[in-house]
């Protein structure tokens, strides 16, 4: 690591810290996925508040606060919190969230009668052991960074190795037990990565914070793909990008580093709720407007067409009159179809230019052909069972059938007649 | 009166205000509701020592509750986009005003002592000796408070029975037949807020949401029917309250760690000895099973 440090032109504490938390948002990020996906985001919550007593045990135990051996504490409780978890929802009477927040409730209690227990001694050493779960980024040293990166390579090793069967248990649980996958095994796996993230995030940033590095990376990369591999390649370098952002922002605006991190996240997140092309809720809300203002523009189109059908070219206020819209609407749509070039005006009064007569037929061409597959569509022999683009029959179908379509209609017509 | 009955029936106190929204919940999959709000109410409390420089219960209850609501609608405002899970949303909302709060200490209050635990979260020890004057008789002013918001609750679940019932177990059904399952969703969301908020004062956050959910889900292992389940969730509060003030004075530790600490131990006997969805029972029965497959099959196999 010290060729990293070297290598960063920042001060040395501020280099490990950046390093410290870049490699605590990968590894937060892409082991955070597996709860997340699994509606089990909060699991982070309880981990990181059940590590409390294994770190009063560890200093019972030791005499020391030592950080590897509180971490190791910390790491043991965790997993029994998990382990208590995973039992009460099995007895299927609880659901997932109760049982999280059975064990947090549970766990922090005791941690609190431990350590105030312990201050009886007068043994001023365990003073500060509660603040273990604040995290302090400024404290990480050298060797932490060693310890964080073994880890982190380690687990993103085995989430690589076994990435088949993790997804399989994901997103099929029964399918993976019905091919033999352990299920249960691959479960709890899945609850020991996560484990190694929250421990080795407690101290960094502390427990409340982790919570969120290890759901924002995943609710990003979610917004950006659909596929679990780039899912989690995303959700790690989301959570790199948020841990070293944020770490960044602290040191230049000289505040504290966890909570920098999670506001950058936060940030990050909703910009990526509400900005994420396709999906998110801006995107949906420009296609929306989008999809009406082009109903409208065809709607008053047709109803020039009816009209120039019916008599003279109509006035644009005659045109309102016979649409049924507001003056506004169709003013909004003339305007459209003007830009497109569709009109020709005599003074007051608004024609169709040849393209926009073109756009009319073609138009009305489309809306026949749906009304004639609703009709008469069950008759085609199509290759599957797909419902056509109600928009553009003739494309999904295909000329061919298509024109059946219209065969069929004629028919229909013309036994009809007689 | 005495210290230990002010500790005690404050605590009683609490367990029954939370015991009654607890069940409702748990069932409603929306129990880490309390945990969220617990730690978003605390920008809340910092702005208010920032700008009024007091620690004083109304203000500081007022500004932990408009965090409180600004936590619930936040998190409402993610799930409504349909692309965020419920608990997702919750795990974005809250870690990140407690962010704002802790930013705050650091920033503008670090000199002034404001103590995570203690101080700002309460800490029913203290409950005591904070008094105030009642019908010109001196009592301590934690009961007072959350006695009016047991009332307050008891109200709600009482008036609200039918319809709390209703839209907690079939939704679709209570849709249909006119009762909103969002308006009540929201409705029990802010009495919990509320009930969070105002007892985090006098007893600290760690009891409120403990009370609130691990009586509930030990009464959850122990019957099917909601009333006995509201019941005996108060009922598992009150021996919490009273068993961990015994446990707290016995060990010198801290009382609201051991009164969740005996609610946990409730919940652990609920969870091993109940006497159909206990972890015993099951074991027992599927031995039975086993057996009566074993005897049917004997002669054959």
């Amino acid at each position: 690591m010290g060729w990293l440090i070297d290598l960063l032109p920042l001060t040395y504490t501020e280099s490990v810290v950046l390093i410290g938390a870049t490699i605590l948002g990968v590894t937060a990020g892409v082991l955070g996925a597996f709860a997340v996906l699994r509606e089990r985001s909060l699991l982070g919550d309880a981990l990181s508040h059940a590590a409390l007593p294994g770190v009063a045990i560890a200093f019972i135990v030791t005499g020391a606060k030592d950080a590897s051996s509180l971490a190791v504490g910390a790491a043991i409780a965790c997993l029994a919190g998990a382990v208590l978890m995973v039992a009460i929802e099995r007895t299927r009477r609880l659901p997932p969230d109760a049982a999280i927040g059975v064990v947090l409730a549970g766990f922090f209690s005791l941690g609190i009668v431990l350590l105030t227990y312990l201050a009886n001694f007068n043994n001023a050493n365990q003073a500060g052991l509660d603040t273990y779960l604040f995290g302090q980024a400024a404290g990480l040293l050298e060797r932490d960074l060693v310890v964080m990166g073994a880890l982190c390579v380690a687990s993103l090793a085995a989430v690589t190795l076994a990435f088949k069967p993790l997804k399989v248990t994901l997103f099929d649980r029964d399918f993976a037990g019905a091919a033999g996958l352990p299920v249960r095994a691959l479960e709890l796996a899945m609850t020991v990565l996560l484990v190694v993230a929250v421990v080795v995030g407690i101290r960094t940033v502390g427990a409340i914070l982790m919570v969120a590095l290890l759901i924002v990376p995943t609710v990003v990369a979610r917004q950006l793909a659909h596929r679990l591999s780039r899912v989690l390649v995303l959700a790690g370098v989301a959570g790199g990008a948020v841990g070293a952002t944020g770490a960044l922002l602290s040191q230049s605006s000289g505040l504290p580093t966890g909570p920098v991190i999670v506001l950058v996240g936060f940030a990050l997140a909703t910009a990526a709720v509400l900005l994420a092309p396709g999906r998110g809720v801006a995107w949906r809300a420009r296609r929306l407007l989008r999809d009406r203002r082009r109903a409208l523009t065809e709607s008053v189109l047709v109803d020039l067409e009816t009209a120039l059908h019916a008599g003279p070219p109509p006035t644009a206020q005659e045109l309102t009159l016979a649409s049924g819209r507001s003056p506004r609407e169709v003013a909004k749509a003339l305007r459209d179809l003007d830009r497109a070039g569709m009109l020709a005006r005599d003074g007051e009064h608004v024609r169709l230019s040849e393209p926009g007569a073109a756009a009319a037929h073609a138009l009305l061409e489309r809306r026949r052909l749906w009304s004639l597959w609703l009709e008469h569509g069950w008759q085609l022999e199509l290759p599957d069972a797909r419902e056509p683009d109600p928009t553009d029959v003739r494309a999904s179908l295909g000329d061919d059938d298509a024109e059946r379509l219209v065969e069929l209609a004629d028919a229909a017509e013309a036994r009809g007649a007689r | 009166m005495s210290d230990d009955l002010t500790i005690v029936l404050t605590a009683l106190l609490v367990a029954t205000a939370c015991g009654l929204l607890g069940p409702f919940l748990v069932l409603r999959r929306q129990a880490l509701m309390s945990d969220a709000v617990s730690h978003a109410v605390l920008p809340g409390i910092v702005l208010v020592f920032v700008l009024f420089g007091t620690r004083a219960p109304l203000p500081v209850i007022l500004g932990a509750a408009l965090f409180a609501v600004i936590c619930v609608l936040a998190i409402d405002a993610f799930r409504a986009s349909g692309l965020v899970r419920s608990d997702a949303a919750i795990g974005l909302v809250f870690p990140t005003l407690f962010a704002l709060g802790v930013i705050g200490i650091d920033s503008f209050a670090s000199g002034a002592h404001i103590d995570l635990d203690a101080t700002i979260y309460g800490e029913i020890a203290f409950a005591p000796f904070r008094t105030a004057e009642l019908f010109g008789v001196e009592i301590a002013r934690s009961i007072p408070i959350v006695g009016a918001v047991a009332l307050v609750n008891l109200a709600l679940v009482v008036a609200l029975w039918k319809e709390l019932k209703v839209t907690t177990f079939d939704p679709e059904f209570a849709r249909t037949s006119g009762f909103s399952p969002r308006l009540l969703s929201r409705l029990l969301v802010l009495a919990v807020a509320t009930t969070a908020v105002v007892s985090f004062e006098s007893v600290g956050a760690i009891l409120v949401v403990t009370l609130l959910i691990v009586p509930a889900a030990a009464a959850r292992m122990l019957t099917d029917r909601l009333a006995p389940m509201v019941l005996l969730t108060v009922a598992i509060g009150w021996v919490a309250a009273i068993g961990g003030h015994r446990t707290a004075l016995a060990l010198d530790a801290s009382i609201a760690g051991a009164m969740g600490l005996v609610a946990a131990a409730c919940f652990a006997l609920a969870l091993l000895l109940a006497p159909r969805y206990g972890v015993i029972a099951r074991l027992a029965q599927r031995q039975r099973q086993r057996r009566r497959v074993a005897r049917e099959l004997g002669p054959a196999g």
